[in-house]
C-alpha cells in the first residue's frame, strides 16, 4: 500500500494530516517485516537449489575429464612368425587369433629383464591392456610385412596404468638430494647405497612413522589383553571354589604376561622411532622411495640417515660412485593402499622417461561398445541401442498420442465414458515408471513374444509410458487454439476433421512437438522399466535393429557404477555428461520451438 | 438434400415494397435451448433474397443465437438444441440427411471479432474454394481471389502484399477479409454477427458500404448492437428481446412507426 512512502520527500510548511502517508503504524511495519523474510526465504531457496545443481554438474564433468583420454605406450615388439604360427595365406581373424599377448609380453621383457618371475611377469603384462593383442593382430593384418621385422607398435595401457599416469593414485614427489651417490651391487638385484649427504633422512622419518603405527597396534593389542585379566581377575574372586578360581587366575596371569610383552615392544620401537639415526625397513604400508640412477630404478627397502639397502627394478649399469644428477623420489600412497605396484610405477615412469608414453584423445569411448575392461569401454553400443529405441518409441507414440488428444479434444462426446478415460490418462501419467516395465515383460515379452532385451521391446515399454505426457501436452496445446479459429473454418464449410487437420493441428504442433521432445526426454533417461525388460544384459556388439539385443544409455550408465574398477568411475560420469548433452540438446529443441511458433491472437 | 420439403406458407407478411421479393430463408417455431435455459421462443422470420436483414436487440435477447442457427453452427455446442423448421430455398437445413457442410458453403458467415486464419491473405481466401474443390488449378483459384478481395473491396489494398500474412492487417482490413474469405465460396446468404463491433468509425464506415454493395449479389443478414447501423444498412429489421421476436417488418416501419411498445421502448433508448 504505502511501498516507497520512506523514499518520499516529505514536503515542509503545511502541518501533517490526521491520516499521513508517512506516518507507519505498527501493522503495517509488522507486515513489511513478514514479506521480507518471506522474499529472502525463497531467495534461500533458490540459492541453495542453484548450489545443489553446480555442485552436481561439476561433480559430474570433473570426473568425466579422467575419461577424456587414453594411454598408449610404444614398444619395439618384434612380429616372430614362429611366436605367432601362422600358416600359408594366413587370413585376418588368423592374425587376430594368433598368440599376439606373447609378442607383446616378449617386448615387454627385451625392454625390462629384471621382470623375471611369475608375479612380476603379470604385474609387467598388466601395464598394457587385454584388448592390445587384438589391435596389434589388426595393425599386423593391416601391414603383413611387419612380420619377421622389428617395429615400434602403439598399445594401448591398462586401465591401472593410465589410472597412474592420470595421477589417480598420487603423483610422484620428487626429492632434491644433496650429496653423491655410491651404489653397489649385492646378491640378485638387492643394492647397496650410501650418500654423502643425509639424503635419504626423509625415508628415514617415513620408516619411523611406520614404527610409531606398529606401536600403536602393539598398544592396543596391550590393551586388550588388560581387560583380558580385568574379566579373569573377576571371575576369579567370584569363583565357587578354589580348583576354577586357580584356573581363572592363571589365565589373567598369563594376559597379564601377553599384556606386558606388547607394551614393552612397543615401548622398545618408540625409542627407536624417537632416536636419532638408525637403521629401519620400509614397508608396504608406508610410502614407497624410488631412486633414479644411472638408467634405473631402485626402490629402496632398509634406510639410514645417509645410506640405504635397496632393490633395483630396472637395469642401473653398476657400480656407481659419487654419482651426482641421481634422484630420489617418493610415491604419494603407499603400496598396498594402490592397485599398482612400486615395479609397474618404475616400468612406467622409465616408459616415460623415454617418451614412449603418449595421452591421446578417447576416441575409443564414443567409438567401442561396452567391455569389461575399462579402458576399452565405450557407449556407443548404448547410444545406438538408445536411438533405436526412441525411434520405435517415437513411432509408436507421436501418431497414436496425437491422434487421441485430436478424438478427445475436437470429437468425443462429453459423457461418462470419455470422462473416465480423461480422468484414466491423467492418472496414467503418474504411475511409476517400473510398472510399465511389468506389464511389457508380462504383456510384450510374455505373451506377444517380443525379442528380450530388444529396442523393441524397450521402445514399446517407453511408448506406453510417454503416451500420457503426450496426450495431454496436446490436448492442452489444442486447447489452447481460440475457438475463433474453429468457428472459422466451420464457417466456410470445413467439415470438423477438415476443422482439425488443417486449422487447429498445424497451430497447436509447437506445443505438441514441445511436449513430445520432453516426453522423449524424460524416456531417454529411464532405466527402471528396461532393467524389467532384460535391456541390462551385458551386450558387447552395436545393435543393427530394433530386434537386435541392446541397452541404452541410462542403463549403462546404472550398470557401469556398478562395476568394482576404478577406471570405470570416469567412464560413468563421461556417459552421464553424454546423456545430459542429450537431454540440454531436446530441451534447447523444444525451447527454440516454442518461441519460434509461439503464436498470438 | 435429398429430402426437400414442401415449401412454407411463404410471403405472409412480406414486405410492402414493390415487387414481392423473393423468400430466401423461411423460420417458423424456432426454438433453441441451451441444456434447460430456453433461449430464443417461437421465432418466424422470412429473410428475402437480395436483401439486408438486421436482428437488434439488448445483449442476450437470442439474436445471435438465432443466427448461428441459420448456418447450424450452434451444432458445435454440445447442449445447444434447435426445434422448428428453418428452411432454405424450401428446404428444411435441420433435416437428419442434410449435411451441414454442404449447407455452409451456401450460407456464409462473418463473426463479431476478425478471424483470419494465421496464414497469406491469399490461402485465407483460398481455403472455402480449396476444400470445396471451386477451381481446377491455381490460375482458376487466383481469379477466384482476385474477384472475391475485389468485391470484398480490399484487392487494391493487399494486392502488393498478398503472400503475407493475413493476421498482420489492421482490423477493418482483416473483416474485409474474413468476408473475402466468405464470399469467395459463393455463398447465397451471408450472415454477419455484429461486424463492427470490433472496428473504429472509419472501418465501420467501410464494411457499411461493403454491406450495400453485396447486397446487390446476396441475402445479407446482419446483427448489430447499433440501432444507426441497422437504420442505415438494412431494409427490414427484426427486434429480439429476451429471447422472442417482438416485432418484424421493414427497416422504416420499425423506426418510424412500431407497433409494439417494447419497440418503441428500445428505439428511443429507454430499454436495452
Amino acid at each position: 500500500m504505502t511501498e516507497g512512502a520512506q523514499d518520499m520527500t516529505q514536503t515542509s510548511g503545511t502541518s501533517a494530516p490526521a491520516r499521513s502517508l508517512f506516518a507507519q503504524s505498527a501493522h503495517l511495519r509488522r507486515r513489511r517485516r513478514s514479506e521480507t523474510r518471506l522474499k529472502l526465504y525463497g531467495l534461500a531457496a533458490m540459492l541453495l537449489s542453484a548450489f545443489a545443481l553446480v555442485a552436481l554438474l561439476g561433480s559430474v564433468v570433473v570426473r568425466a575429464t579422467g575419461a577424456l583420454t587414453e594411454s598408449y605406450v610404444t614398444l619395439d615388439v618384434t612380429v616372430d612368425p614362429a611366436v605367432l604360427d601362422l600358416g600359408d595365406n594366413p587370413s585376418d581373424t588368423d592374425i587376430r587369433r594368433a598368440d599376439n599377448g606373447a609378442l607383446i609380453l616378449t617386448a615387454l621383457q627385451n625392454r625390462f629383464p629384471l621382470a623375471t618371475g611369475r608375479s612380476a611377469r603379470k604385474e609387467l603384462k598388466d601395464i598394457i591392456s587385454g584388448g592390445a593383442p587384438f589391435e596389434l593382430g589388426d595393425d599386423i593384418a593391416a601391414d603383413l610385412g611387419v612380420i619377421g621385422q622389428t617395429s615400434a607398435f602403439r598399445l594401448l595401457a591398462s586401465d591401472t596404468a593410465d589410472l597412474y599416469l592420470k595421477g589417480s593414485y598420487g603423483t610422484l614427489e620428487t626429492l632434491t638430494p644433496a650429496g653423491r651417490l655410491t651404489v653397489t651391487e649385492g646378491r640378485r638385484s638387492s643394492v647397496t647405497l650410501s650418500s654423502t649427504a643425509d639424503d635419504f633422512l626423509p625415508a628415514l622419518a617415513v620408516a619411523k612413522a611406520g614404527l610409531v603405527r606398529t606401536a600403536e597396534n602393539l598398544r592396543e593389542k596391550a590393551s586388550r589383553q588388560d581387560n583380558a585379566v580385568t574379566v579373569y581377575t573377576e571371575r576369579a574372586a567370584a569363583a565357587a571354589d578354589d580348583d576354577a578360581r586357580q584356573t581363572q587366575t592363571d589365565k589373567a596371569d598369563r594376559a597379564a604376561a601377553k599384556r606386558d610383552k606388547f607394551l614393552a615392544d612397543a615401548a622398545a620401537l618408540e625409542a627407536r622411532a624417537a632416536a636419532p639415526g638408525g637403521n629401519e625397513k620400509l614397508d608396504d604400508d608406508s610410502r614407497s622411495f624410488l631412486v633414479t640412477v644411472a638408467g634405473g630404478w631402485i626402490r629402496l627397502t632398509e634406510v639410514g640417515t645417509n645410506s640405504a639397502t635397496g632393490e633395483m627394478l630396472t637395469t642401473a649399469t653398476l657400480p656407481v660412485t659419487g654419482a651426482t644428477g641421481w634422484g630420489l623420489h617418493a610415491t604419494g600412497l603407499a603400496e598396498s593402499d594402490r592397485k599398482i605396484s612400486d615395479r609397474q610405477i618404475a616400468w612406467l615412469e622409465s616408459l616415460d622417461a623415454d617418451g614412449a608414453v603418449k595421452r591421446s584423445f578417447n576416441l575409443r569411448f564414443f567409438t567401442a561398445a561396452d567391455s569389461r575392461a575399462p579402458e576399452l569401454a565405450g557407449i556407443r553400443g548404448a547410444v545406438v541401442g538408445s536411438f533405436w529405441t526412441m525411434l520405435v518409441t517415437f513411432l509408436l507414440v507421436f501418431p497414436v498420442g496425437v491422434l487421441g488428444a485430436i478424438y478427445l479434444e475436437e470429437f468425443a462426446p462429453k459423457n461418462a465414458l470419455t470422462g473416465f478415460i480423461e480422468v484414466n490418462i491423467n492418472n496414467l501419467a503418474a504411475v511409476p515408471s517400473i510398472i510399465f516395465g511389468l506389464l511389457g515383460l508380462s504383456v510384450f515379452l510374455g505373451f506377444f513374444g517380443v525379442p528380450r532385451s530388444a529396442p523393441l521391446a524397450g521402445g514399446i515399454v517407453l511408448a506406453l509410458m510417454t503416451l500420457p505426457t503426450i496426450i495431454i501436452a496436446a490436448r492442452v496445446s489444442m486447447a489452447a487454439v481460440p475457438p475463433s479459429i474453429r468457428e472459422a473454418a466451420l464457417g466456410v464449410g470445413a467439415s470438423r476433421v477438415q476443422t482439425a487437420f488443417h486449422h487447429v493441428l498445424p497451430l497447436a504442433l509447437p506445443g505438441i512437438l514441445t511436449g513430445t521432445i520432453i516426453g522423449m526426454a524424460r524416456a531417454l533417461g529411464e532405466t527402471a522399466p528396461l532393467i524389467t525388460i532384460g535391456m541390462v544384459a551385458f551386450i558387447v556388439d552395436v545393435p543393427s535393429g530394433i530386434t537386435d539385443s541392446a541397452t541404452v544409455l541410462p542403463v549403462q550408465i546404472f550398470r557401469w557404477s556398478d562395476f568394482p574398477e576404478q577406471a570405470f568411475e570416469a567412464r560413468t560420469a563421461a556417459a552421464i555428461c553424454t546423456l545430459l548433452v542429450f537431454l540440454i540438446f531436446m530441451n534447447i529443441v523444444a525451447v527454440i520451438l516454442r518461441r519460434k511458433f509461439e503464436r498470438r491472437w | 438434400m435429398s429430402d426437400p420439403t414442401q415449401p412454407a406458407a411463404t410471403a405472409a407478411d412480406a414486405a410492402a415494397d414493390a415487387p414481392a421479393p423473393e423468400i430466401k430463408i423461411s423460420a417458423r417455431d424456432v426454438q433453441v435451448y441451451y441444456g434447460d435455459n430456453h433461449a430464443i421462443r417461437d421465432v418466424a422470420v422470412d429473410i428475402s433474397d437480395k436483401m439486408v436483414t438486421a436482428f437488434i436487440g439488448p445483449s442476450g435477447c437470442g439474436k445471435s443465437t438465432f443466427l448461428r442457427c441459420l448456418n447450424r453452427i450452434n451444432d458445435t455446442i454440445d447442449i445447444a438444441r434447435v426445434e422448428g423448421q428453418i428452411l432454405l430455398d424450401g428446404e428444411d437445413i435441420y433435416h437428419k440427411s442434410v449435411d451441414p457442410v454442404q449447407l455452409r458453403a451456401r450460407v456464409g458467415m462473418v463473426f463479431q471479432k476478425p478471424n483470419p486464419f494465421p496464414k497469406s491473405i491469399y490461402d485465407n481466401v483460398a481455403y472455402g474454394p480449396r476444400i470445396h474443390g471451386l477451381s481446377r488449378n491455381r490460375a482458376d483459384l487466383d481469379t477466384i481471389v482476385e474477384k472475391a478481395l475485389r468485391r470484398a473491396a480490399l484487392w487494391d489494398e493487399v494486392k502488393d502484399r498478398i503472400d503475407t500474412p493475413g493476421t498482420g492487417l489492421s482490423g477493418g482490413q482483416q473483416q474485409r477479409l474474413c468476408i473475402a474469405r466468405a464470399i469467395a465460396t459463393e455463398p447465397e446468404v451471408l450472415l454477419m454477427d455484429e461486424p463492427c463491433s470490433a472496428l473504429d468509425p472509419i472501418a465501420t464506415d467501410q464494411i457499411e458500404a461493403l454491406i450495400h454493395e453485396l447486397r446487390a449479389s446476396y441475402s445479407l443478414v446482419i446483427v448489430t448492437h447499433s440501432m444507426q447501423q441497422a437504420a442505415r444498412v438494412s431494409q427490414r429489421t427484426a427486434f429480439f428481446h429476451l429471447g422472442d421476436l417482438v416485432e418484424y417488418d421493414t427497416t422504416e416501419t420499425i423506426f418510424n412507426n412500431p407497433t409494439d411498445p417494447r419497440t418503441e421502448s428500445y428505439i428511443s433508448g429507454r430499454i436495452g
